[in-house]
């Protein structure tokens, strides 16, 4: 038995050059010190979006897009086998996997891991989260219960701020005037074809990179002599960790789905008044506050337009951080970001929590 | 009935009582294994002449005495207190039958927290022989501590035919040892007791964990996966104790788990399942977790790494909790007292005579039917659910008009044999006018919605 899988491995060997890999990944090593927990949520990040793959395949076998969109999932809820379980590991997924992207990305910017040479793996893992974000709004619509319709209403009237092409874009979002079912079919469309489609290559890019340069190590961490500094393999004693953690993600995931299955609302009707409250999810409460904040402070569109303004600007500070903190000492500089690092933490922790206060 | 109705908005009163008990069941568990946990690493230690050993057993000692003696004294207290308001009933009941179990499990408490102490602040003051000695007559206390409550707690589910027999008699403590040792109280006892194991070890982890592995790499390698051992007899046995369990479970409270997993493709009526399901995926991944993390890299593992198995012992523990909770419905003592509160004996005499002309704490309102209804509804719905929050009354009634509602009140009325909620509902008890009283109550909750139309036609008149 062991010679004939032996065997059926160097043929593949021969063929595909899996000895290389081997290789690769025996000479590989990760860091270990104080703050290795951090290095987990990418792997995190990277086991909620596998699971939303495989669920998201799942639901799409009984998903109908157009006037029945509500239907089917009040189908894939109440009548197929398991399909309650599928939507609402989907749901809670989607969830667990921004805040693992989030808890990733601030962790990189505490460990200045975006410096020379892994801007590009800041930007890409920036962008993935922008995407992420943009799954889940599109995500959310499609139940078309009256929570999912009157949140995708709210949201898409803070695009017909944007000075100009605000309304024409909103327009073609939406495929009208008005959230419909055509509005369905073009989240629908950008949800399972174009962010995949876009997604897919960006975190092949991502992951590539990490390949490429490795972990990084905190500013702490790199002051202290090399031979100081210790290492374990990456196979098998990481990723043995890694899959560990996969495993604690996935009970939790389980507690959460199995315990508390996501609900669906009572369908959507434009014709009736918008429930009180309506918001929109999580992710979104910052900006949402951001902008009704500004909305108070100052007269008409202003406040809000002024409010999409630093919203923007302050992401754009964020997104360009590799090319002005990019000095490789653990200076003034670098403390200057890590300044930055929490005041933007703090910002939307604060403006989220007064927004879920503020309904 | 014969007291106050406690009534606690959003989370309902049971969650007062579940989140106090299962972090009280965590500590208490560990109470009684880390007792063991102690001795025998301190016995190991002396015969096999580990003695830098002895330096993180005495740490450990001090996390266990605070955790223990503090946090466990005090939440288990804080039970009470809260059984007290939420089921005053049942508590009545426990204490008037179990009277002299509950003097012996305090003279035991006493033993328990006095030789903790001792055991504690005696390291390296007595010799080694006589701190041994203290050490197993805690163990010994504490594990006499489980023995006790565990007959109370197995007794709330199955109190046995013999003490059935004479209850309501006044004659219930003349059965006291058949009420005791009743039929789940063996295989009970044996689940917990594996349970104290490995809550033994995944504390003793959190101790361990914070031994320098750079400085003193043997020390941590040898506590770490000694300590991990104690988490597999639990993984290997906990399986078949819950067979057996289960074996010794009224053929009803059997009915609900195999109706939740014949249903469980539709996700109805399967609570209960899904938190068994959850105890035994989280029992699991707590032993592989713990591979991966201490057995594989025991010189690495760190606190953090600790406290992720002890997350994971929570989410065991509430689940298993909630499991042994939610398998008991619909009554709060099996076949004795329904999770209300209400004596299944006394529900033909409360039909005729009135629930509410029995419960003396209720108060007239301006609108005496709703007054009435309201007093229903806090007395026989409020034990388990709330009006807003957990197993909302608003949306667990949804869209049904008050003809609805009245429907399914004669459903739980009339409790027919076949009726699928007596699966985990409590009969609903009282006269057709309270009846009535609590369907008019329950159906200004949700205030039906008039079409705009209808709403024009209506002010117009």
């Amino acid at each position: 038995m062991k010679s004939l899988l032996l065997s059926a491995y160097s043929w593949a060997d021969e063929r595909l050059g899996l000895e290389e890999l081997v290789e690769f990944a025996r000479h590989k090593t990760v860091p270990v010190h104080s703050q290795a927990f951090w290095y987990y949520w990418g792997g995190l990040s990277l086991f909620f979006f596998l699971i939303q793959f495989a669920t998201g395949v799942l639901l799409l076998l009984y998903y109908r897009p157009g006037p029945d969109a509500y239907d089917s999932v009040r189908q894939i809820t109440f009548d197929t086998n398991f399909g309650w379980l599928v939507r609402s590991v989907h749901s809670w997924a989607a969830n667990l996997m921004i805040v693992a992207i989030f808890v990733h990305m601030f962790s990189v910017f505490f460990m200045k891991a975006y410096r020379k040479p892994r801007e590009f793996g800041w930007w890409s893992g920036v962008a993935l989260l922008g995407l992420a974000m943009v799954f889940g709004f599109s995500g959310y619509l499609l139940p078309m219960d009256d929570l999912a319709y009157f949140a995708t209403k709210v949201g898409m009237e803070i695009s017909n701020l944007l000075p100009v092409l605000g309304p024409k874009l909103a327009d073609l979002v939406r495929g009208g005037p008005d959230v419909s079912e055509y509005t369905v079919h073009r989240f629908f469309a950008l949800h399972v074809v174009v962010l995949p489609a876009v997604f897919l290559p960006v975190l092949g890019f991502h992951l590539w990179l990490v390949q490429r340069h490795g972990n990084a190590l905190p500013p702490s961490e790199e002051t202290r002599p090399a031979a100081l500094r210790k290492n374990e393999t990456f196979f098998p004693d990481f990723m043995v960790k890694d899959f560990a953690m996969w495993l604690v993600a996935f009970n939790i995931l389980s507690v959460l789905a199995f315990m508390f299955p996501w609900d669906l609302g009572p369908q959507a009707d434009p014709l009736k008044p918008a429930p009180l409250g309506i918001h929109p999810e999580w992710y979104f409460m910052s900006q949402f506050q951001v902008l009704k904040i500004f909305g108070d402070w100052f007269p008409g569109t202003l406040g809000e337009v002024l409010g999409m303004a630093v919203f923007t600007a302050g992401g754009i500070l964020w997104f360009l951080i590799p090319l002005y903190d990019n000095t490789q000492e653990a200076g003034r500089r670098a403390r200057r970001a890590t300044w930055f690092g929490l005041f933007t933490l703090m910002a939307l922790i604060v403006t989220t929590i007064w927004g879920y206060l503020a309904l | 009935m014969n007291y106050p109705f406690w009534d606690v908005p959003l989370i309902g009163s049971g969650w007062v009582i579940g989140g106090i008990a299962i972090f009280h069941m965590m500590i208490a568990l560990f109470a009684v294994g880390g007792g063991f946990y102690l001795v025998l690493a301190e016995r190991k230690a002396l015969r096999e002449d580990h003695r830098d050993w002895l330096q993180v057993l005495k740490g450990h000692s001090k996390f266990f005495l605070i955790l223990t003696g503090v946090f466990g004294t005090v939440s288990g207290v804080g039970i009470w207190f809260a059984i007290g308001l939420a089921n005053p009933e049942a508590t009545s009941a426990l204490i008037h039958n179990f009277v002299f179990g509950w003097a012996m499990e305090w003279v035991f408490f006493i033993i328990e927290l006095t030789t903790a102490a001792v055991y504690y602040y005696t390291w390296g003051r007595i010799s080694d022989e006589l701190h041994l000695k203290v050490g197993w007559l805690y163990a010994a206390a504490s594990f006499f501590t489980l023995v006790i409550i565990n007959g109370i707690l197995a007794f709330m589910l199955t109190p046995g035919d013999a003490w059935l027999a004479v209850a309501g008699t006044g004659q219930e403590s003349s059965r006291f040892w058949q009420a005791f040792f009743n039929p789940t109280y063996w295989p009970n006892l044996v689940i917990r007791c594996l349970i104290c194991a490995s809550l033994a070890g995944v504390w003793a982890l959190v101790t361990c964990s914070r031994i320098d592995g750079v400085r003193k790499p043997e020390l941590k390698t040898s506590l770490v996966r000694w300590s991990a051992q104690w988490l597999l007899p639990t993984f290997v046995l906990l399986p078949v104790a819950f067979v057996w369990y289960l074996w010794t479970v009224p053929e009803s409270q059997r009915a609900l788990l195999q109706l939740g997993i014949s249903t469980i493709g539709s996700g109805m009526f399967t609570q209960v399942t899904r938190a068994v399901l959850i105890v035994g995926l989280t029992s699991a991944v707590i032993v592989a977790v713990t591979y991966a993390f201490a057995w594989r890299s025991p010189r690495e593992f760190n606190v953090g790494q600790a406290l992720t198995v002890v997350l994971l012992a929570l989410i065991a523990t509430a689940s298993g909790e909630y499991t042994r909770e939610t398998l008991r419905k619909p009554y709060v003592i099996g076949r004795y007292m329904f999770s209300n509160g209400v004596r299944i004996a006394t529900v033909d005499k409360l039909n005729v005579e009135g629930y509410l002309t029995h419960s003396v704490w209720t108060r007239q309102g301006n609108d005496v039917k709703l007054a009435q209804g309201e007093a229903m509804f806090r007395g026989q719905c409020l034990a388990c659910h709330t009006t807003d929050g957990y197993r909302s009354m608003k949306r667990l009634l949804g869209e049904r008009n008050r003809e609805a509602i009245a429907n399914l009140l004669k459903l739980l009325h009339d409790y027919k044999p076949d009726s699928p909620y007596r699966a985990y509902m409590p009969r609903l008890a009282g006269t057709k006018d309270e009846v009535a009283a609590l369907g008019d109550y329950l159906a200004t909750l949700n205030p039906p919605v008039v079409p705009a139309k209808e709403a024009t036609k209506t002010a117009q008149r």
